[in-house]
């Protein structure tokens, strides 16, 4: 940081010298402007060269961590730089493409680092159950075949076929068939109707289930229908349920955490061509 | 009863106890006690005949019987390449101007390509067998009256060698029940011992280090004077306290090695064929420092204590390594039973991370769980990652699915070969004799060891050199890929300067430490 402040002033001052001295005023055809161009668009490339390095992780070309931070704050230092090399002008059409997608690079490389400072904080604390993101469906699914397995054996066969993961050619093997016991019919009605679907269907954030208060309300009225040797049962099942919560908030976590570079790396791809078409166009005429 | 490997051509006869009773070998047994075997199953004991190629049993295969030859002689090898799991830069890709930035790979090393730090001294590898196989060629025959199997049957642990009919062959396959009862009768386990002192003995004490420099003469004056002792699952064979009067050599089973602390006892460690326990109260001419307990069908070598002077009096040079293993061993206990004094215990020691000494842990507060960790591994280790950024919280950290280096190594347990040992600076190391069986994998609480196939292409450079031409399997001749496992646990990417999912981690949230220091220090600065 302090080194890229210093960076930044010695350039802001370098850059009143030559905007007050150089004959016609600034601009990104003069030496100065080339100059600056120069390391503006070297500050970006190496800030692009972050994911190429990610791509060998083996490889001794010093830690990631310090690539990360040559990238955040050379990636920071390049926009006033190319504000210098353009003298403050927006140029023609190509550069004010070029300006608008460094803006939204900027912007949305600040916002994934600010998510990315608080986000992990927030998942640690939220989401005590969390799990690898990709085996998600997998967790849920084994979840569906637990809960179907516990109900099935007080509630009797439920009449559903057993959860298939993804890959899986064959469904799980039934449940042995057993005796309902008394007084489980609206364990099974409640379970068939709300929890299954919720534990390992589509999540929506409005359902019956999906929200914890609203969820233990539902789950009281249940419990006064049931016996109260059937509690124990609907706690687990609450508690299932509670798991499920906790992972679609870990996806909704990460989407954020991770959704901001859907944006940031095709926009900086397309920077770092038009930024070449730009130096070509601008040296060729 | 297994059945015979595929492929062979093996017959298989019932017998009754009036066959059983008519063997010389088990005259000694009344007809009675075998009716009675037979009361319940007539499939106790089958008599097999082989042909000569046939295979018998292969090693990391699971079974419950033993094996008795009556007639013929059976090659017994380990067909897996004694070689280990190495990751590193390709020799091609190491030179040249770019030989620093290669992709790294891992494959199979021998021992005289890697000589790796504290490497185990070995010339003979334990099996479950009368005799030891040599480390250079592990290949050897057995013949009539030899018993093989014995830990697979008692205990069910897998196959540490494959055996194939040297020639027309016939052998009993037996139960533990029939096996415990051959083993009661006085001759025949005369006979088994005496087979013991005569062809394993030698091979088995020198096969230990610090024995290793003890001349044919003095082998054979310990020979008639050692006892040869059994013990049963959960018998201890010494006990912390008392007074030291003998050295134990481990000849088959596992013997658990723990200290009695305030708050509980501390396992030290697991021993298996090959090992020895009870020298340091010998040397230091007092009492048991440790208790040691058969985990399973224990037998051991008893050197008593004047047997034992006489050996170190005579040969300085024994004294000398015994002290310094015995050294080693006391540091290494008071290493393992340094205290953690700001740690608070509840969960520490139930995730069992008392007994760990290098963990990687994730700071849950920095990571944005993007996984490049998990990629660095697996692109340090051939494609196959070492660790899971999964498992149990500590603090806010995760404590990953990745070796921890427990000092209590229960992954030890079971190798059917011993290849699975610990370090002196306490680290698993995994021998070059692993046969792939997958029992450390199923033994590790954790989860934290992990199996790495090897195909054709990659076993062409071990084979090279260890004359294993001669023992490949011939039962499988079509298979035109040949699969080899190994089992790799974390090496720390030793090849390199840090390990690669700590190097690669971009948020600094990736860290390895030893984790009672940690916790210790990170507890201290909170308090």
């Amino acid at each position: 940081m302090v080194a890229t402040g210093a960076l930044t002033a010695g350039a802001a001052a370098g850059y009143a010298f030559y905007a007050a001295n150089y004959p016609g005023g600034p601009s990104g055809g003069s030496w100065p402007g080339l100059l600056y161009g120069i390391a503006g668009s070297g500050a970006m490339l190496f800030a692009g060269l972050l994911s190429a390095r990610k791509q060998v992780p083996t490889w001794r070309l010093g830690r990631a961590q310090t690539w990360l931070k040559g990238h955040i704050w050379l990636g920071l230092l390049s926009a006033p730089l190319i504000l210098f090399h353009s003298g403050f002008h927006w140029g023609g059409l190509l550069e004010k493409v070029l300006w608008i997608v460094l803006a939204f690079i900027i912007a949305s490389g600040m916002i994934g680092l600010i998510l990315q400072q608080f986000l992990p904080r927030f998942m640690t604390k939220l989401v005590p159950m969390e799990t690898i993101y990709e085996q998600i469906p997998h967790v849920c699914s084994v979840m569906q075949s637990n809960a179907d397995t516990l109900v099935a054996s007080i509630c009797g066969p439920l009449g559903t076929e057993p959860p298939k993961e993804a890959g899986e050619e064959k469904p799980k093997r039934k449940p042995k068939d057993v005796q309902p016991l008394e007084g489980s019919g609206p364990l099974k009605d409640f379970y068939l109707c709300d929890v299954r679907p919720f534990l390992n269907g589509q999540y929506s954030r409005t359902g019956l289930l999906s929200s914890s208060s609203r969820a233990a309300s539902v789950i009281e009225q249940v419990r006064i229908m049931l016996p109260p040797t059937l509690h124990e049962t609907l706690d687990q099942l609450a508690l299932f349920c509670e798991e499920r919560r906790q992972l679609a908030l870990q996806a909704r976590l990460h989407h954020w955490l991770h959704g901001w570079l859907f944006v940031h790396i095709p926009l900086s791809v397309a920077l770092l061509v038009l930024g070449v078409a730009h130096a070509v166009m601008a040296l060729w005429y | 009863m297994t059945s015979p490997g595929s492929g062979t051509s093996a017959t298989t006869e019932l017998l009754t106890a009036a066959d059983m009773a008519a063997y010389a070998d088990f005259a000694e047994i009344p007809a009675k006690q075998w009716e009675r075997q037979f009361e319940f199953t007539d499939r106790a004991v089958v008599r097999r005949r082989f042909q000569k190629g046939d295979i018998i049993c292969r090693e990391g295969e699971y079974g419950s019987t033993a094996f008795y030859i009556v007639q013929g002689k059976v090659d017994i090898f380990l067909s897996a390449p004694i070689a280990h799991a190495k990751s590193r830069k390709s020799e091609r890709e190491r030179q040249g101007l770019f030989g620093l930035i290669r992709r790294f790979a891992t494959g199979l090393t021998t021992a005289r390509q890697d000589q790796r730090e504290e490497e185990e001294f070995r010339r003979w590898i334990p099996i479950d067998a009368p005799i030891d196989l040599a480390y250079d060629n592990p290949i050897d025959q057995l013949g009539p009256g030899d018993l093989f199997g014995e830990m697979t049957c008692m205990s069910f642990y897998p196959r540490s060698a494959t055996v194939r009919a040297a020639e027309e062959c016939v052998l009993l396959e037996m139960l533990r029940n029939v096996l415990e009862l051959i083993k009661k009768s006085k001759s025949f386990k005369e006979k088994i011992e005496s087979s013991y002192r005569d062809r394993a003995l030698a091979t088995h004490l020198k096969s230990v280090r610090e024995f290793a420099e003890l001349p044919d003469e003095f082998i054979d004056y310990l020979r008639p004077r050692v006892e040869l002792l059994s013990f049963d699952p959960g018998d201890v064979i010494c006990k912390q306290g008392d007074s030291a009067d003998s050295l134990f050599l481990v000849r088959i089973g596992f013997v658990q090695v723990s200290q009695q602390h305030p708050g509980g006892d501390l396992v030290l460690s697991y021993l298996s064929r090959g090992q020895y326990f009870g020298e340091m109260g010998l040397i230091a001419g007092g009492v048991r420092t440790a208790t040691c307990k058969a985990l399973d069908n224990v037998e051991v070598v008893k050197i008593n204590k004047p047997d034992f002077d006489v050996m170190v009096d005579r040969f300085p040079v024994v004294r000398a390594k015994l002290e310094v293993e015995a050294a080693k061993r006391a540091e290494a206990t008071r290493l393992q039973t340094q205290a953690a004094p700001h740690v608070p215990l509840g969960r520490f020691l139930e995730q069992g991370l008392m007994n760990a000494q290098n963990v990687l842990l994730i700071d849950l507060q920095k990571c944005t769980r993007c996984d490049e960790c998990v990629h660095a591994c697996g692109s340090a280790h051939g494609g196959v990652t070492r660790l899971l950024r999964d498992g149990l919280r500590y603090d806010k950290f995760l404590v990953t699915t990745s070796c921890r280096q427990c000092t209590d190594p229960l992954c030890m347990v079971g190798c059917p070969v011993g290849s699975i040992r610990r370090r002196e600076s306490l680290e698993v190391i995994i021998e070059d004799w692993c046969i792939g069986c997958k029992k450390c994998v199923n033994q590790c609480p954790y989860g934290n060891i992990t199996i790495h196939g090897f195909d054709e292409s990659q076993l062409a450079r071990v084979y090279e050199g260890q004359k294993k031409q001669e023992v490949e399997d011939p039962s499988r001749p079509d298979q035109k890929r040949v699969m080899v496992l190994k089992a790799t646990t974390c090496d720390l990417c030793s090849e390199l300067a840090e390990p690669s999912c700590v190097y690669a981690c971009p948020h600094d949230a990736a860290i390895r430490v030893h984790p009672r220091e940690f916790f210790g220090e990170q507890f201290r600065q909170r308090s």
